[in-house]
């Protein structure tokens, strides 16, 4: 069975090949200098395709969490979560804590995670 | 411009069905044109969805009715746009009806879903559904093997409740009281009664989500004839769609900017729907509203302005939400206890508040009800569809 997640597009390619890396970057216009989330192939302000990679923020705040029952990775007790980076937007994430512990407005930093099957993505733990 | 009528209704039982899709198509159809009064022939329209999210694709499902049922038309039409799609279907057929281009037309949609069940006892065999499950979010949704909305729909309840102190008691009362509503409909999915204890005794399927807070996939079929003025004339049953109105967000399921815990998309199109009708919302007196969780019901119902943010909870509590309270939302049961087959769920929305001010509800029935409001959604609430109906002029309650 091929578990692989599935890439729409080149920046989805990239995205997820600097996310093995260790680094966490998205798009941002050179025209407009705004830094999207997710990365784009092209600037959805002004259309132009002229973007750069540059480094998200590794900190942000948990804006809500959960767990899923059915799934094809991250099931629970995995934790499931939306990082508010500030400036940029809500990152769907795994957060790296027990459910019990967590609470939304909590401070959270970013680190890469690789998921059972292989596949590079990220989570974010509370801030010690 | 036209006005525009709901001539005919008709929904079958839902739950679990053996017969094709097709056939539940084709059965719906012809009871809906009988309750019309309207033979195939006459028929200038048709539009349809797709038979379901877990089942095995088929398209151009429409024109294999159209061959079934002999309907040579001016409109055909397969729609998807997930829970939106068979209203979406309405809104288009009262668009092309109310601007003359056609004088009936005939909505559709027939869902037999492979069963959860049937999934996990050979999930090899049925991988591609589900891979086609996941391929509905982006990627960086789709990555952290997202196969359903309910992490998403998770979260916003999550949000809601700790912005406006909710407690988990108020959420299971809303299931609660949709099994209540439900136990008058003859043809619920649910039969059977439930306590607030039995909900939050429940799994968590995504907390706080219980799963008795949380709407199953069920099959199902219904079917809706729209006509002209004309053409309704003489058909003392026939109700009409006063506005409709549709509004959708730049968001594909959960939002990467703003307050997940609202929804604009609902707000937009209620206002379209309404200021388009004349009435306030203060006019309803029933409603039909797409909420698949029963976290969801109270802020849908703020969304759509029947009371302010974080006070739907209190009203639902008060029974100020059921029979005899100021409106009367979700009748049927809805999502949570009539049942949820998706693609059908708009149809069986518009079918209840037709018969809602056909004075047709039996045992559901709000006395003189006159002006009756569906809400839809699809994806995570990011596009929404309303309409409002009311009973014909000079056909109007006592009421008022």
């Amino acid at each position: 069975m091929d578990t692989r997640p599935y890439m729409q597009d080149r920046a989805a390619e990239d995205f997820f090949a600097l996310l093995e890396r260790g680094e966490f970057k998205s798009t941002r216009c050179r025209y407009c200098c705004v830094t999207h989330y997710p990365p784009r192939v092209l600037c959805p302000l002004c259309l132009d395709e002229d973007l750069e990679w540059v480094d998200l923020p590794r900190e942000g705040t948990l804006v809500a969490f959960t767990q899923q029952e059915a799934a094809i990775r991250c099931r629970k007790p995995d934790v499931l979560g939306l990082v508010e980076l500030e400036g940029i937007g809500n990152v769907f994430t795994r957060i790296d804590a027990p459910f019990e512990e967590l609470h939304i407005g909590q401070k959270v930093v970013f680190d890469t995670w690789t998921s059972h099957d292989g596949v590079a993505l990220h989570h974010f733990r509370p801030l010690a | 411009m036209a006005g525009v009528y709901i001539a005919g209704v008709a929904m079958t039982d839902i739950g679990r069905h053996e017969l094709d899709a097709h056939e539940l198509g084709a059965r719906v159809c012809a009871e809906a044109l009988r309750d019309a009064g309207l033979i195939p022939s006459r028929v200038e329209g048709l539009i349809s969805t797709p038979h379901g999210y877990m089942a095995d694709t088929r398209k151009m499902i429409t024109q294999r009715m159209a061959d079934y049922l002999g309907i040579a038309c001016g409109l055909m039409l397969d729609i998807d746009s997930g829970g939106n799609s068979s209203s979406t279907a309405v809104h288009i057929a009262y668009d092309r009806i109310e601007r003359g281009r056609i004088k009936s037309c005939l909505v559709f949609a027939a869902q037999r879903e492979a069963t959860p069940k049937k999934i996990r006892s050979d999930i090899a065999g049925h991988f591609h559904l589900i891979k086609s499950a996941n391929s509905l979010y982006d990627s960086y949704q789709a990555a952290f093997g997202v196969i359903s909305p309910l992490p998403f729909y998770a979260m916003a309840i999550q949000r809601y409740m700790h912005l406006h102190g909710i407690v988990p008691e108020d959420i299971a009362r809303v299931a609660v009281l949709l099994r209540e509503h439900a136990l008058r409909h003859p043809r619920a999915a649910y039969k059977e009664p439930l306590t607030v204890e039995e909900v939050l005794a429940s799994n968590i399927v995504s907390p706080p989500i219980h799963r008795l807070e949380s709407s199953e996939m069920h099959d199902g079929a219904a079917a809706l004839v729209l006509v002209t003025e004309e053409l309704a004339r003489d058909n003392k049953r026939a109700v009409r769609v006063a506005a409709m109105a549709e509004a959708h967000d730049a968001t594909s399921f959960i939002p990467y900017r703003g307050e997940i815990a609202r929804f604009p998309c609902v707000g937009r199109a209620a206002h379209g729907a309404l200021e388009g009708s004349g009435y306030s919302i203060s006019d309803v007196d029933v409603a039909e509203v797409y909420g698949a969780f029963a976290g969801l019901e109270p802020m849908m119902y703020e969304e759509i302005g029947f009371f302010a943010p974080g006070e739907a909870p209190a009203a639902i509590r008060e029974g100020r939400t059921s029979h005899g309270g100021e409106v009367l939302l979700n009748p049927s049961g809805g999502r949570l206890s009539l049942g949820h087959p998706a693609y059908v769920t708009p149809l069986l929305e518009f079918t209840e508040v037709v018969r809602q001010l056909r004075g047709e509800a039996g045992e559901r029935q709000r006395p003189g009800a006159s002006v009756g409001l569906v809400h839809t959604e699809q994806g995570f609430i990011n596009g929404s569809v309303l309409a409002v109906l009311d009973r014909p002029d000079g056909r109007t309650s006592e009421k008022r």
